[in-house]
């Protein structure tokens, strides 16, 4: 941290955040260009002399895109709720409850978050056939807990341990329950870290693809990432429309990553990093 | 005091519990049972088939809704033939009426028939679960024989056009063919199968190759971005949050926005390769196997070398300044202080950012589904790519649960390896 940044830092800087941002910018140049300027020699220009946006309204009126984001979110959003609420209590119990079988179960945790999807997808697909839950939300929560839950418990454990045990001691003195200590001593302590762990399940449940895909297939039940995905025809493939959505998509996430980056990253590197 | 330890570990048994549960039954019994499913010929598509059977089964239905017009017609049949073919038909009657006795001797069989011949007398449609009946082997096979000879029989007789109704009979005939219902468990022979495909080793290849060119290339670059942006400078945030956005969108998202990039008429980036001489034409990006194979590569660094480079920046900023000091003091060249301090102490995180990057790697499924299906002449067509198209484009659900558990047994390893050189640091308790 001792090290000062020169101006050629700044320049490679710069470099560096522009070729990253460079997919998003052109998508963003190509979202307002008109049809006929997205094919032909036109195409490789910057800048379109005639914005529109076309390709936004068609997105919404010929599309049911708002359906795609609603059900998005639900299924995002329910995921997360749940799997946090069950996994925050087997992530108090490992990371603060003295009990035998403790590191098994950390390591089931952590080799269930390693499963490849595609080894589960085949009874999982026969289950919520059998149970006729493809094309609701339930049939994409239940397999969503799979990668779901092992990442916030795995999340939750490294949060729970950072909170001092001290305060554990003292209440433990006063008197109170295990239980006791957890609501009124660890839980007000770790609600950033359970914040932290609710962005990242969600994230993850919001970008899922594989499930999505073969689980909920009508229309109306179909997630954002299949949604786009199918905007592609058999012979064509609706660039400005594909462009407009990814634009609409980004820019939430472009505001909760601002929002939200420190967290993200302190989630992102909590399982990796000694301290 | 003991008894309170007690209690606390039974709190803690409590409170694991619904977790452990639910792991169990949504991610542990699923793979179990695909290594199950990979046992079997197991196909949606064919009614014989799609359902797990380890034993000879009846399909009642399908028995009752020929068998007894087929005896019908049969018996109106033999009453206006004469001579040789009324023998014949005779025959046939008897050989028929003999094993549907011999079926019916087993109780079980014999009250599940007597309920279906009602519903379907109702024409009502009987559930799935009781118009399948397991029957002895025996009898199966008896049936089974009995059934072919007759439609045998029926269509020399028909084809020679000595029958009145010949065409209404072999198509009964036809119908009682499929009633009969062999145990379609295979064993090892779709593994068998798959280890002698040429498809199989190219998608692992595909795979290996997809896996070991993109995690180096993001590790090397990672590691620099790292180093580079490893200390105090203004904007950090913005860039930190930057580096985030590729990593949080979806990548299936992401991967169509590559494929607008690279598309060989209209593709900004395909051009630009051109005119720097990467490629030799725009459409070589995605319509030859080599350009396609970059293609999916770059987007993958793309998309996680900023992530590879969070996990490593994290790592650097644990080690204590005053090494450094120290070596610079001793007159340690920076190079000298990047092998003997920055990589010894890196060394746990690097072994743990690779781990989870292999891992996701060789998982690869949304970006090579959406950027290229696979194709061009499954040239990108890894290994859950394969899986996938086996099990629901061709319906295949036994080859695809197969492929699906090679892919596991693959991840298993990989991990296994790695944790290997990592010690139990990642699971043990950092108290």
């Amino acid at each position: 941290m001792q090290k000062k940044a020169g101006p050629l830092f700044y320049v490679f800087l710069f470099v560096f955040v522009f070729l990253v941002m460079f997919p998003f910018l052109w998508i963003l140049l190509s979202s307002i260009k008109p049809l006929s300027e997205l094919f032909g020699e036109e195409a490789f220009n910057w800048f379109t002399s005639h914005p529109t946006l076309k390709s936004y309204v068609s997105v919404f009126v010929n599309y049911p895109f708002l359906k795609y984001l609603w059900n998005s979110t639900v299924i995002a959003t329910i995921t997360t709720v749940y799997t946090v609420f069950v996994a925050a209590f087997a992530a108090y119990a490992i990371a603060r409850l003295d009990f035998k079988g403790k590191s098994i179960i950390l390591g089931i945790v952590l080799s269930v978050s390693m499963f490849p999807q595609i080894a589960t997808i085949s009874p999982i697909y026969m289950f919520v056939k059998k149970f006729e839950l493809t094309n609701s939300y339930l049939g994409l929560i239940i397999p969503y807990t799979t990668f779901a839950l092992p990442l916030s418990i795995w999340l939750l454990v490294t949060f729970f341990r950072k909170i001092p045990f001290d305060l554990e001691e003292a209440a433990k003195m006063d008197g109170a329950t295990p239980l006791q200590t957890y609501f009124k001593v660890i839980l007000p302590l770790a609600v950033p870290g359970i914040f932290t762990t609710s962005i990242l399940v969600f994230i993850a449940a919001w970008n899922e693809f594989l499930f999505a895909l073969t689980i909920n297939t009508a229309e109306n039940y179909k997630t954002v990432p299949v949604g786009i995905a199918m905007f592609q025809g058999q012979y064509t493939i609706p660039w400005g429309e594909i462009s407009a959505a990814t634009v609409i998509v980004t820019i939430p996430l472009v505001i909760m990553v601002l929002l939200f980056q420190r967290r993200i990253v302190s989630g992102l590197t909590s399982g990796s990093v000694k301290e | 005091m003991k008894n309170e330890k007690k209690s606390e570990r039974r709190l803690a048994y409590i409170l694991v519990a619904p977790s452990l549960l639910l792991i169990l039954a949504v991610a542990i019994w699923p793979v179990i049972q695909s290594f199950y499913f990979s046992l079997f010929d197991y196909r949606l598509n064919n009614p014989a088939k799609s359902a797990l059977h380890l034993d000879y089964n009846l399909n009642l239905e399908r028995y009752l809704e020929s068998y007894p017009f087929l005896m019908n017609t049969l018996k109106q049949e033999i009453s206006q033939a004469t001579g040789e073919k009324k023998e014949q038909l005779t025959s046939l009657q008897e050989q028929l009426q003999q094993v549907d006795e011999e079926i019916r001797a087993d109780k079980e069989v014999a009250k599940r028939y007597e309920q279906i011949d009602e519903i379907l007398n109702n024409f009502e449609v009987p559930s799935e679960e009781i118009k399948i009946v397991p029957i002895d082997e025996q009898a199966a096979q008896h049936l089974t024989k009995t059934i072919s000879e007759t439609k045998q029989t029926l269509k020399t007789l028909n084809e020679n056009g000595q029958l009145k109704q010949g065409d209404k009979l072999t198509g009964l005939a036809n119908g009682l063919s499929g009633a009969v219902i062999e145990p379609n468990f295979v064993g090892l022979a779709h593994y068998k199968n798959y280890f002698s495909d040429t498809r199989l080793w190219k998608a692992l290849w595909n795979t290996t190759v997809f896996t070991v060119i993109s995690v180096s290339i993001e590790l090397v670059l990672g590691l620099a971005i790292a180093l580079l942006i490893n200390k105090a400078f203004f904007g950090r945030g913005l860039v930190r949050a930057t580096i985030l956005i590729p990593w949080a969108i979806p990548t299936a998202v992401s991967a169509l926005m590559w494929k607008f990039l690279y598309d060989g008429q209209n593709g900004i980036v395909a051009k630009y390769f051109a005119d720097m001489g990467i490629i030799n034409n725009m459409s070589e990006l995605l319509t030859t196997g080599a350009g396609a194979m970059f293609a999916v590569i770059f987007s993958d660094v793309w998309k996680t070398t900023p992530y590879m480079a969070l996990l490593l920046l994290a790592g650097l900023q644990t080690i204590p300044s005053s090494l450094y000091e120290a070596a610079s003091i001793d007159g340690a060249t920076k190079w000298q202080q990047f092998v003997k301090i920055t990589l010894p102490l890196l060394k746990s995180s690097i072994l743990v950012a690779l781990l989870f990057r292999t891992l996701d790697a060789f998982r690869v499924f949304d970006l090579i589904f959406v950027l290229t299906g696979g194709g061009p002449a499954n040239s990108t067509e890894t290994i859950s790519i394969l899986a996938y198209k086996v099990m629901f484009s061709q319906t295949n659900f036994g080859g695809g649960s197969a492929l699906a558990v090679i892919v596991f047994i693959c991840v298993a390893i990989i991990s296994t390896i790695y944790i290997k050189f990592l010690g139990a640091d990642l699971i043990s308790d950092r108290k």
